[in-house]
């Protein structure tokens, strides 16, 4: 294996792990602002990340700029997409839960 | 195994799994995503046995298709509406046999 | 490699298809269902068949999973209570019955796979005959140059769908039930300003890339349609129930035009729908375009017409 597949690779597995954890953050976590810190971070990150493995794969300035793009639009999307719903949801009365008290 | 027939064994599955919704399910828009499932299958099946022409799939069965997932989209649009008067006249958005008495389970 | 990720697609698949149709609420199953879409236009992509791919993302998964979001805010205003519906209807043939078709559609599809593969012979006659079309993806090519009719009687169906459902749909009270709260904030502006200029562009793009490879005026309609979608939800675009001649219009110039370029052809002797040239080819995908996009913004929004909002 070439060295900058090794490079692509890591950068693929390092997005899926940042796809994983988002997804944990959506299940495991209390309310939907903690779910909405989740997703919005974690997955975008994983995105960046996937794009970049696969931009080094395709080795094409063309390929890379279209990847670059679809890495913004997904960013501009979940960014307008995520406020929306926590305003929504502020706004429709939903408190964020409390810290956890330590004994 | 080869995917070919893997696929054609996933729309074997989603068939029936589509009829089975059909015919279990009682709430329309239940019954409305069965019929989209049993639809799906059958692309499926449609484009996976075609044989491929100088190793590029055959764009007859995909213009089918292509037409077929239009017309899908057409058909749920209008079930849609029609679930939605359903329920504004009857305040339910499920068909039942009205003489079958209700405590028959 | 290749299969490994045939059989995780295929057991989501199958596990999608059967959350949407037996989860807990009606949400869940809307919910499942639109992921189901967006796993159908996976397995076209591992089907080497990228056209059918865009197609499924852009109509199966998004206008239909727009379409029955509405129609779930529609029937949750009327009667909450239906979002926990069971299926109860437990049937003792509806095994025996679906085992059975399932298993039939098994036998046939194996059956041919067992045979020898024969090309189709159609496919053939369009593969040898596709230089004459000037076109260069075969797909475009079947659905325009050698299957006019389909293509027709395709837009024709779209059209006698919105038609229909404006005949059940009570049109004297406008539906409110798309927009509960004007979202005010500077990022929907924002979102807005960069998207809409965005797929305008790529909806022409794919316009004129389905002459090439992917893509075409199914396709291209249906992000326009979904850039009218944004635009209606942010309260841009609203519904009114006065008819507009241009709307009209727009709705029905589609399968005016392809009805007016199929004629032309019976006046030089040659059959109906025989397209002239590349350029009629255009033409007709462009105006298909925009009734495409309009026809599924009017489903969506569930009026006659629609306006941009005052102020």
């Amino acid at each position: 294996m070439s060295l900058t597949e090794t490079f692509a690779l890591a950068f693929l597995f390092g997005g899926s792990a940042f796809f994983l954890a988002g997804t944990i953050g959506l299940l495991r976590f209390p309310d939907v602002y903690c779910r909405l810190h989740a997703l919005a971070k974690a997955d975008n990150t994983g995105l960046c990340l996937i794009c970049a493995g696969l931009a080094i794969l395709a080795s094409d300035w063309q390929v890379a700029a279209i990847l670059a793009m679809i890495w913004l639009i997904g960013l501009l999307a979940s960014t307008v997409s995520a406020h929306l719903i926590a305003r929504h949801a502020y706004l429709s009365g939903q408190k964020p839960v409390e810290a956890r008290k330590e004994p | 195994m080869d995917s070919a027939t893997l696929y054609v064994l996933a729309a074997a599955v989603l068939f029936g799994l589509g009829l089975d919704g059909l015919i279990v399910c009682e709430h329309l828009m239940r019954k409305l995503f069965a019929l989209n499932i049993m639809g799906s299958a059958i692309f499926i099946l449609l484009v996976a046995t075609s044989a491929p022409i100088n190793d590029k799939p055959d764009p007859v069965p995909q213009a089918l298709v292509l037409t077929g997932i239009v017309v899908a989209v057409s058909a749920t649009a209008f079930g849609l509406a029609l679930i939605v008067r359903l329920c504004r006249e009857s305040g339910k958005a499920t068909l039942s046999v009205d003489d079958e008495p209700e405590n028959d389970d | 490699m290749g299969l490994m990720l045939d059989i995780v697609i295929v057991a989501s698949l199958i596990g999608l298809s059967f959350q949407s149709l037996y989860a807990r609420s009606l949400f869940r199953c809307i919910l499942h269902f639109v992921v189901f879409g967006l796993a159908m236009s996976l397995v076209w992509a591992r089907l080497n068949t990228p056209d059918l791919a865009m197609a499924e993302a852009a109509i199966g998964a998004g206008v239909t999973g727009a379409l029955t979001m509405v129609a779930f805010r529609r029937l949750m205003a009327i009667s909450p209570a239906q979002n926990q519906s069971r299926p109860s209807n437990r049937s003792r043939l509806a095994l025996p019955i679906a085992l059975g078709a399932g298993g039939l559609v098994a036998l046939l599809g194996l059956a041919v796979l067992e045979a020898e593969p024969v090309a189709g012979l159609a496919g053939m006659a369009v593969m040898e005959a596709l230089p004459s079309t000037g076109l260069q993806n075969p797909v475009t090519a079947v659905l325009l140059s050698f299957r006019g009719y389909d293509t027709l009687l395709e837009i024709s169906v779209l059209l006698a769908a919105l038609l229909a459902s404006q005949a059940v749909t009570q049109l004297d009270d406008p539906d409110p039930s798309i927009l509960t709260e004007q979202p005010d904030t500077p990022l929907v502006g924002a979102l807005l300003a960069m998207i809409v200029p965005l797929s305008v562009l790529v909806s022409v793009h794919l316009l004129k890339a389905g002459s090439l490879g992917t893509g075409g005026a199914f396709q291209a309609g249906a992000v326009m349609a979904g850039c009218g979608v944004i635009l209606a939800l942010s309260g841009r675009l609203t519904s009114s129930a006065q008819p507009s001649l241009l709307i009209n219009l727009g709705l029905s110039i589609g399968i005016l035009s392809f009805i007016g370029i199929g004629l032309v052809p019976l006046l030089y002797g040659q059959p109906l729908l025989a397209l002239p040239d590349v350029w009629a080819v255009y033409l007709l995908e462009s105006t298909m375009m925009i009734s495409i996009a309009l026809i599924l913004l009017l489903l969506f929004t569930g009026s006659i017409s629609i306006r941009r909002s005052d102020g």
